[in-house]
């Protein structure tokens, strides 16, 4: 595969979508914030695309733009915010809109949950009354039935004595109830694209298995697209489709889960699938961590961001850019010196699936249009 | 250098234009205003020619403003207005600067030392400083000032009695968030003395809050002062005060308003400038 | 799928009352009624202890400076002055647990009677600065903070600055001579009951309350409009909210201003005391007949037993009236109403 310059990434579909236009399309974004007469460039030309019924995980540490872009697709960063490139959303492109059609597709197109829901749940609202809002925001329902639906609602994220449960208020419930509520409000007029933006990060491991099986069991049974975005590549192996890591506001790999964790490529991704804990590791051995920090996005150096902390930086690495390009099937990366195919990938998959308990995709009702079966 | 990153940018207020520029400046104009207010009533007089600001002919009284020596007039006493209002203002801010130290010493001290013995003294302290907050204060300070009859200092004694108790509470609302701190378990685990911790540890870091409440409080100060003279309480005739200026050009509201005016002006000029800077002072100071 | 179910009384759909009745807010309503019995009767001895430090005497200035220390003494044995003062606080005491307020000791009327009516005055005279204040406030902040930074917002911030640096009695002599003294629109002073008519008594009450509302009325803007902004960029439920596609008078209202009324009622309550004390000097402008008028000549009387009951009743009200904030915000805040057990 050459590598010349830098081409628009001409995305085909990968892996198993029945082609056709994409729920989701998003091509070179790039979000740029000017604060306390700083700029800082937040994203720096992301571009993917998913199909309706697929999950896609952005995965990255925070700081590397993975929620900034997401809350640019719906229109809710603050007004310093500049936003280029496209995003097209059943054909319809987003960017740009104005607020009041903006606010049309939120709730009803796309919908999201948020990290820490006992911030995220308004502490002075009943949650009844918080998921009949997003449920009327978009249909003229009556009371009763606003009601209804809130408590099919509640019923279907699994919350036990839901219709208690809709007159009490967020600080009544736990962190994995509270987690369950944002879902269903999120739900309530049904998305076809639902964003979990870290919506287990604020919770124990058990509870987030318990959420994460829940939102696969809901992409199953509505169908909805899933974002879900995250630091866990545990979890991106585990449940996601498709995989992009970023870093410093660019997407640095991006393939399906399967082909990413089989054949890491990026410096960056091996570096984090090797920070994972291994179980057949030597006791009190160090962590491989990699030295330094991101870097400072006001103030990026020139070539590949990561260049400086990449144990397989070269010269070129630190002078210019690679491009993110589909360098082989279905995998794109951003990469001058990539890895290869070693044993320490396929270990790295085996303790990406050993470290999460094995646990699989569940086979199921098969969402639409998807041909790949279970994963080994 | 500090990392920014995206994470950050997500929490950001709406773009204000020329931010810069409005630091300076709201700095600048309150800190202008109270040299010149302060200059005005403790200089002037002194290296100007200003007439006395009692004992003037009655002959005179109630002269225009730009009359020949009367900048701004004289009132119904004969006495020129311009001069009252520069003594007035000395008289006023004497007595806010008196309320306020005695206030920032006393109150503070006993605040930040009650929070830190905590237990029952602080207990008992804090009962007696609820009732004395539970009180419409001005009903007090009027009885106080009356039953020590009107003039400077026990209008100063009456201010402070009051003063006292606010920032006692300030102090120790400051103090025991202080006691929280990390480093306070530490000095406490080297074996800090009491005193070395109040003093170097405690004392530098409640005193911006201090520092901010007074400036605040000197503008409060002053009114209330304004508001005891007005009611013949507090500082007495003849002697100039902008709240006895007021009550007495309020007799003659339709015939001569300006005579309100003036002392009105001085005062709101005045309150605004330590206003603005307590305001200042507290949004610079809250950002550490 | 096993959740931990927190222990707490389960709500249901009954109404209020019943929840605060089974609620830790009623053991604080209950706690806070017997602390002001203690902090109301410590304002009455503070303040019968200042009182009667008083050099100078009522019998004295009664009879005038010619008056003999024998018929001076002989008037203070008359109206009880001479015995000690913790005997003559008893007795007050006693009296007033029975609604007996004692005699004026300069027109030896029963001090009860003209409180009274008076109560009536004061209170409209607070009444109507409140609802003035805050029925101003709270639109101005909403609308100030729909659109930081524009002009409503710049222009209502500069009023409200600029506002808290007027001294309401200095802003009530200017209204006097805007509305009363060049365009006579409003009366400069006087007051009419409402027996008399409603239109004329507010007429007589309007320049007065607003006088006392202003200040307040700044606060109330300043802290509501900050409060607001801050959560409305600060917040994430607001994020939550708007990502439901509700608009934004819709998340302004039901969860900005929701959550910023229980700040308000704080700061409401925090200014009570001045609310309460600005009718000394405002019925001195205007001419009113509240009970700050009468503090006054008692004071400049020395009438000790008016002066007492005056300072006591304010002292009274102020308490109640925090009292009732404190309540209002444990009820109508759900995290103290439900709190976690």
């Amino acid at each position: 595969m050459s590598v010349d310059e830098v081409t628009e990434p001409a995305l085909t579909g990968h892996d198993g979508g029945v082609g056709s236009v994409p729920l989701l399309e998003v091509t070179d974004l790039r979000v740029r914030f000017s604060t306390r007469g700083r700029r800082v460039q937040a994203v720096n030309g992301l571009s993917y695309r998913l199909e309706a019924g697929r999950m896609l995980a952005i995965i990255g540490e925070s700081g590397s733009g993975k929620s900034v872009s997401s809350r640019a697709l719906m229109g809710l960063l603050p007004g310093t915010a500049r936003i280029s490139g496209s995003a097209r959303f059943q054909g319809q492109e987003l960017l740009g809109l104005s607020e009041r059609e903006m606010r049309r597709h939120r709730g009803a197109d796309i919908a999201m949950v948020f990290q820490d829901p006992s911030r995220s749940l308004n502490p002075t609202m009943r949650i009844g009354t918080q998921i009949t809002e997003a449920v009327r925001a978009h249909a003229g329902l009556t009371r009763k039935a606003a009601y209804d639906r809130a408590v099919e609602l509640l019923h279907l994220v699994r919350l036990p004595a839901a219709e208690r449960r809709f007159h009490e208020y967020p600080h009544q419930l736990s962190g994995g109830m509270r987690q369950r509520v944002m879902i269903a409000i999120a739900l309530a007029a049904n998305p076809k694209l639902l964003i979990a933006d870290e919506a287990t990060t604020a919770l124990d491991v058990t509870t987030q298995a318990q959420i994460m099986e829940l939102l696969l069991e809901l992409q199953q049974r509505l169908d909805t697209a899933i974002i879900m975005i995250s630091h866990d590549l545990g979890l991106a192996a585990s449940y996601a489709h498709d995989v992009i890591v970023m870093y410093a506001g660019r997407a640095v790999e991006y393939a399906s889960a399967k082909r990413l964790f089989g054949h890491v490529r990026m410096p960056y991704t091996q570096a984090l699938l090797g920070a994972i804990p291994r179980l057949d590791r030597p006791p009190h051995a160090d962590l491989p961590v990699t030295p330094g920090q991101p870097p400072d996005l006001t103030d990026l150096p020139p070539g590949c961001p990561f260049a400086p902390r990449c144990f397989r930086a070269g010269q070129e690495c630190r002078e210019q850019e690679p491009p993110f390009t589909e360098h082989e099937a279905g995998h794109w990366w951003s990469c001058w010196h990539p890895c290869e195919d070693t044993v320490g990938a396929v270990q790295a998959v085996d303790t990406v699936e050993a470290g999460t308990g094995g646990r699989h995709r569940r086979t199921g009702v098969a969402p639409h249009g998807a041909t790949e079966g279970p994963r080994a | 250098m500090a990392m920014v990153d995206a994470s950050t940018v997500l929490r950001t207020e709406e773009p204000r234009r020329g931010r810069t520029w409005l630091r300076h400046v709201e700095l600048a104009v309150p800190v202008t205003l109270l040299v010149l207010v302060l200059g005005g009533c403790f200089l002037w007089p002194v290296i100007g020619a200003v007439p006395a600001p009692v004992g003037g002919n009655v002959l005179d009284s109630n002269l225009p403003m730009f009359s020949p020596g009367h900048l701004l007039g004289t009132d119904p006493n004969g006495n020129d207005v311009w001069s009252r209002i520069l003594y007035g203002g000395r008289n006023s801010l004497i007595v806010g600067v008196s309320v306020n130290l005695l206030g920032l010493l006393v109150g503070g001290t006993l605040g930040a030392v009650s929070a830190f013995l905590g237990g029952l003294t602080d207990t008992i302290i804090m009962r007696v400083l609820d009732v004395l907050i539970a009180f419409p204060s001005l009903v007090l300070v009027l009885a106080v000032a009356q039953s020590l009859g009107p003039s400077q200092l026990n209008t100063i004694f009456a201010l402070a009695f009051f003063s006292v108790p606010a920032f006692a509470r300030i102090a120790r609302a400051a103090t025991l968030s202080l006691r929280e701190r990390p480093f306070m378990a530490a000095a406490a685990l080297c074996g800090t003395k009491t005193r070395r911790m109040l003093f170097r540890h405690i004392a530098p870091n409640i005193a911006p809050q201090l520092i901010t409440f007074s400036m605040l409080g000197m503008g409060v100060t002053i009114v209330i002062e304004g508001a005891l003279s007005f009611l013949g309480l507090g500082i007495p005739a003849p002697a100039p005060s902008w709240g006895n200026m007021i009550s007495e050009g309020q007799q003659s509201l339709s015939a001569t308003p300006m005579l309100v005016v003036w002392p009105c002006v001085a005062l709101f000029l005045t309150v605004l400038a330590f206003n603005l800077l307590g305001e200042t002072l507290r949004s610079r100071w809250s950002d550490r | 799928m096993a959740e931990p179910l927190i222990a707490t009384p389960a709500p249901g759909r009954g109404g209020a009352l019943v929840t605060v009745l089974r609620s830790p807010s009623l053991r604080l309503v209950g706690r806070r009624l017997l602390l002001a019995v203690p902090i109301v009767l410590g304002v009455s001895i503070l303040t019968f202890l200042v009182l009667s430090l008083i050099p100078g005497n009522a019998a004295q200035l009664l009879l005038g400076p010619e008056a003999t220390p024998a018929q001076i003494a002989a008037l203070n044995h008359q109206m009880g002055l001479d015995q000690p003062a913790v005997l003559r606080y008893l007795h007050w005491l006693g009296g007033a647990l029975h609604g007996d307020l004692g005699k004026s000791l300069v027109s030896q009327q029963p001090v009860a009677d003209e409180l009274g009516s008076r109560l009536g005055v004061s209170g409209e005279l607070v009444g109507l600065a409140f609802v003035f204040s805050l029925g101003a406030a709270i639109p101005l902040a909403l609308l100030a903070a729909r659109r930081p930074n524009k002009l409503i917002d710049r222009i209502s911030m500069l009023v409200s600055i600029t506002g808290l640096s007027v001294a309401n009695y200095v802003f009530a002599l200017l209204l006097v001579l805007l509305f009363a003294v060049q365009l006579t629109v409003f009366p400069a002073m006087g007051y009419v009951p409402l027996s008399q008519g409603a239109g004329a008594n507010l007429q007589s009450m309007f320049l007065p309350s607003v006088a006392v509302a202003f200040p307040l009325f700044c606060l109330y803007t300043r802290f509501l409009r900050g409060d607001l902004v801050d959560q409305l960029q600060g917040e994430d439920y607001i994020v939550t909210a708007r990502a439901k596609g509700i608009g934004p008078w819709q998340v302004l209202l039901r969860h900005a201003f929701r959550n910023s009324s229980f700040g308000l009622i704080t700061v409401v309550g925090l200014n009570l005391g001045t609310l309460i004390g600005a009718t000394v000097i405002i019925e001195q402008i205007f001419a009113l007949p509240g009970i700050g008028q009468l503090l006054l000549q008692a004071i400049n009387t020395r009438d000790y037993t008016v002066v007492q009951d005056c300072v006591v009743v304010f002292a009274i009200v102020a308490v109640l009236a925090n009292l009732v904030t404190d309540l209002l915000y444990a009820v109508l805040d759900p995290r103290i109403r439900y709190g976690n057990g």
